[in-house]
């Protein structure tokens, strides 16, 4: 079948964690149509067991005057061409229908458990060789192979259902074997040699463990494919021989009287239809049971919607770098996604932001704080759910909050580009980086394709890419990280964009490569006079390249200023936390070691300072109510404490920075004490 | 090119494997074909001489190595039934099987693989929805089922479609066309349930990536995020699924010949079942395997394609 997705649902993580039982009996009933389904099936397997209570008649003689008889109350879905009854004969070929099934998927666990159990333990050359042979049974149609083998060993339905079951059992070994070797590997990590009786029975629980709900999952599926297996072999005369009834020879009768009669083809299709289909989905209610839900995302498209100005505006915080133009602007941003059992929940709270042309603002906080979430927000690029709220967002003098998906295709890679965290995934594994790059250039530019390829080989030039013709046709694969990261800058640059979105950009690469990479965003900056807009929560990058820094917390900003004074002295304790953590491993998104706690979940943040429950310097006022991000006065610095006036926060020195930043021995290769 | 020719050289083996199986198993049967041709009431000097006539009562190895040899020459032996050349028979009826195959593999690909997609774009809505359980009733029902109903409908009631029988190509193309339209249609929704639930799948994987994220962050449109970007890394999956599929088909087509009494490979079979025809049903299982592994092959060429990784490698 074709479950490779939802097969691997179950997450590692997930692995031998079993739901309590008590929880388990809990979620089956919150499951309606499992246990819909359930009945369904269940009152099918009884009518069918007592048949012969049930009926009056006998499956296999009929009166002649009762021919093609339609339903009446004598009989309820009519007779057959030898007046035979037709719901006697459905309840009769269920049973036959059911007893097959339980014949293959019997014998599919019989043989394919233990087999995979033994092949996957000894392992080595027999699991190779016999592997070869599972592969070589399961190229055969088993259509083919059961007709082969019932052509050898002689007609009958046992032995075809053998056939079917022998066929199964090569999947349900190749599961159970799997199951052998990821829990050997398991154990193995956990370092829990298997060696002597008492490791091996430890191994034995730890497997069955883990193959029992996907073991379960799959003989529930194979009945059903059984049961269609057995109509489909008695349909075709290999199966039950006259006139015993199964569902599918019924068919073959029907079917030869279907210009008489269409109706006789009704009951044994559908009674196969419903018992097929209603296993088919305890089976795959099951499965959802057993495996953690996959959460299901649309295509990330979530348009800026104009806020309603409910929530009161607060002034905006004076600028830090008056003198120059403003490139972006954005008022009043939220971010919010629904979920379970709380609504919609914000994780993004009322951000204001002001980038300058040829600015660098560092947005910093730990995970969890939403920068990554505004950022992409701007751009309508957060995923399906999220909803996103702003009061405006200006790009130099255009309003582009309200702008539909067709609209903001021309801000997109033209006027804004975006930098991503990690540079492999973020390129398209299918095609040369340098298809990608110019088809960012055509899609705003009307340029020939020899010009596009021109103008991305330059660019590559700019970014420092070595043979940037030959590297041109090359696919990201054969990228280092670095190099990669400079592919996607080409790419954000390609239309000339009058601010970049650099969302973590050098998060995942070594440290010597971090400093390069830096080192060109800022050049760039100079040289083209581009706002830069850099998420990242490493301190250290920020001293080293940030005009301006923007602190997040909890979904709100904190702290805002030009980077020196703000590192001299903050106003915002949680500033002064981040600052104290320096130096970082880069690598680390843990909880920091000066500040106790993490960042709370959104659905928890209180009222008053998100901040409270961490901060050193908290009091009775600060709970109170929301408190606003106020300007101080001084050069464009703002903060969001109610007791930003009073308390004198030491800082950051020059120096603990520079050996963080400028030493690339020092930090960063997870060896530092 | 080279990766392709030890491919073929190494799947020999697995052939070689699978059809000496069915010849020892027909050999280790307890039935004696010559009994059953010439019926309950023939004395044991007829049988005996009927053996020696067919050959069946020479040693199994020198029968065995006979047969293959024949095989690798291209010549299947006789049918011990009719005596006529089981190369002949097989050889009039592949094309009626290639031709519905291919055809139950067209409405598959493109009804399943079409709806995945679509499915992929608006998952978790109504359409969504509908398209997933579209696909969880065309898993449940059997082909013949399937087949009864759209022969009652388009070809009983409405009289759109002739109800079974085939036209060769060369009497009349359209007709050949109007003939294989149902039997394609009852073969491939089955398929088509099946691939549309892995289209929809590794689609919507595809679609959460972070190379779409930065697609749609250079101002694509979805249609090019989606065709281009997105549907390039999802189909290896879609492809290998494709390939089980065929093996679902060559099943499939044996029930749906019967069905549309259509002169293929499987009417030949259930025949050659009925009345024990050992050298046709070989014949058979033969190019049920050589198909699948050629699929098989196709397919894990098609992935050096899909996957420039691969092809590097
Ligand atoms: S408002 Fe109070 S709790 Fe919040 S950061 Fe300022 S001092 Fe700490």
């Amino acid at each position: 079948m074709s479950e490779t997705i939802s097969g691997t649902a179950q997450s590692p993580a997930g692995r031998g964690r079993r739901p309590g039982s008590g929880r388990l009996v809990g979620r089956v009933l919150r499951q309606r149509a499992l246990v819909a389904w359930g009945a369904i099936v269940g009152v099918i397997v009884l009518a069918v067991t007592f048949a012969a209570l049930l009926s009056p008649y006998d499956p296999n003689t009929g009166t002649l005057a009762d021919s093609f008889a339609p339903p009446s109350w004598e009989h309820w879905l009519g007779a057959d061409r030898n007046g035979r009854d037709v719901l006697t004969r459905l309840l009769y070929g269920g049973q036959v229908a059911l007893l097959a099934a339980v014949e293959a998927v019997g014998i599919a666990m019989a043989v394919g458990v233990p087999a995979g159990l033994v092949i996957g333990y000894v392992g080595g050359w027999l699991d190779r060789i016999l592997m070869r042979l599972v592969d070589g049974v399961m190229s055969v149609p088993f259509l083919v192979l059961a007709i082969a083998v019932i052509a050898a060993v002689g007609r009958g339905l046992p032995n075809a259902m053998a056939v079917v079951g022998l066929v199964y059992a090569m999947s349900v070994l190749r599961l159970v074997r799997g199951e052998v070797l990821a829990a050997r590997e398991e154990l193995y990590v956990d370092g829990l040699r298997v060696s002597g009786a008492g490791a091996r029975r430890i191994l034995f629980r730890h497997i069955l463990a883990n193959i029992a709900p996907p073991i379960i999952v799959q003989a529930t599926l194979m009945f059903a494919t059984a049961i269609i297996a057995e109509a489909t072999l008695s349909y075709l005369g290999l199966g039950v021989t006259q006139p015993t009834a199964s569902w599918g020879s019924m068919l073959a009768e029907a079917q030869a009287t279907i210009r008489q009669n269409f109706f006789l083809a009704v009951p044994p299709g559908m009674a196969i239809f419903i018992t097929v289909l209603g296993i088919n989905q305890i089976g795959e209610g099951m499965r959802d049971l057993f495996s953690r839900e996959i959460t299901v995302g649309r295509l990330g498209l979530n348009v800026v919607r104009r806020a309603e100005p409910e929530r009161a505006v607060s002034e905006p915080v004076p600028s830090a770098l008056p003198e120059r133009p403003v490139a972006l602007e954005v008022r009043n941003l939220s971010v919010s996604f629904p979920q379970h059992g709380h609504g919609r929940v914000e994780v993004v709270r009322g951000v204001d932001l002001r980038l300058h042309r040829g600015e660098l603002l560092c947005l910093v906080g730990e995970s969890g704080s939403g920068k990554s979430v505004t950022a992409m927000s701007m751009l309508g690029l957060v995923a399906h759910p999220g909803l996103v709220t702003a009061s405006s967002i200006r790009l130099a003098d255009q309003e582009i909050s309200g702008l539909d998906f067709a609209a903001m295709r021309a801000i997109r890679g033209n006027r804004i580009g975006v930098v991503f965290q990690d540079p492999l995934g973020s390129l398209n594994p299918t095609f040369t980086v340098g298809n990608q790059v110019c088809e960012a250039i055509r899609e705003h530019r009307d340029v020939s394709r020899r010009q596009a390829r021109a103008l991305a080989i330059d660019l590559f030039d700019r970014v420092g890419i070595p043979n940037p013709a030959q590297r041109f046709h090359d696919y990201p694969f054969q990228f280092s990280g670095g190099m990669a990261q400079r592919v996607m800058i080409a790419m954000a640059l390609s239309c000339d964009p009058e601010v970049l979105v650099a969302d973590e950009p050098t998060t995942a690469l070594d440290v010597t490569v971090q400093k390069q990479i830096l080192r060109l965003l800022s050049d760039l900056r100079d040289e083209r006079g581009l706002a830069i807009l850099l998420i990242t929560h490493d301190l250290g990058v920020v001293a080293e390249v940030a005009d301006t820094v923007a602190t997040m917390y909890a979904g709100q900003l904190v702290e805002y200023g030009p980077v020196a004074e703000v590192f001299a002295q903050p106003r915002h304790p949680y500033t002064q936390g981040l600052l104290d953590s320096v130096p970082r491993n880069e690598a680390s998104n843990g909880p920091l070691a000066s500040i106790r706690g993490v960042v709370p979940a959104p659905v928890d943040w209180p009222i008053g300072c998100h901040f409270a429950d961490r901060c050193d310097f908290v009091e009775e006022p600060c709970r109170h109510s929301p408190v606003p991000l106020t300007g101080l006065g001084e050069s464009g610095r703002a903060a969001r404490c109610v007791r930003a006036g009073e308390l004198r926060l030491h800082g950051i020195s020059r120096d603990r920075l520079d050996t963080h930043a400028g030493v690339p021995s020092a930090a960063g290769s997870g060896t530092t004490p | 090119m080279r990766t392709v020719f030890v491919r073929l050289l190494t799947i020999i083996p697995l052939v070689l494997l699978v059809v000496s199986g069915t010849f020892f198993l027909s050999l280790a049967s307890n039935v004696d074909p010559a009994e059953i041709i010439l019926g309950g009431n023939a004395t044991q000097e007829q049988i005996d001489q009927l053996r020696h006539e067919k050959g069946l009562d020479q040693p199994a190895l020198e029968r065995y190595g006979e047969w293959l040899g024949g095989v690798v020459r291209g010549d299947l032996g006789t049918s011990i039934y009719t005596g006529a050349s089981v190369t002949d028979l097989f050889m009039a009826a592949l094309p009626v099987t290639l031709s519905l195959t291919v055809g139950g593999l067209l409405v598959g690909v493109l009804l399943g693989v079409g709806l995945g997609l679509l499915a992929s774009v608006v998952a978790g809505s109504r359409l969504d929805r509908g398209v997933i359980l579209l696909s969880t009733v065309g898993q449940a029902a059997p082909s013949f089922f399937i087949g009864m109903l759209i022969i009652y409908f388009l070809a009983l009631k409405m009289a759109w479609f002739p109800a079974t029988g085939y036209v060769r190509p060369s009497a009349s193309f359209g007709g050949w066309l109007h003939s294989l339209i149902l039997p394609s249609l009852a073969l491939g929704v089955g398929v088509a349930a099946a691939l549309a639930r892995q289209a929809r799948s590794s689609m919507i994987i595809a679609l959460q990536q972070d190379y779409t994220r930065t697609a749609l962050s250079k101002g694509h449109s979805r249609r090019r995020v989606v065709f281009k970007h997105a549907a390039r890394n999802a189909a290896s999956p879609v492809v290998t699924s494709v390939s089980f599929q065929v093996a679902h088909l060559l099943g499939g087509a044996i029930v749906i010949e019967r069905l549309f009494a259509l002169p293929g490979l499987g009417s030949l079979t259930i025949d050659a079942v009925l009345r024990y025809d050992p050298n046709v049903i070989q014949a058979v299982v033969l190019f049920a395997v050589v198909v699948v592994v050629l699929v098989n092959l196709l397919v894990d060429v098609s992935y050096t394609w899909l996957n420039p990784k691969v092809r590097a490698a």
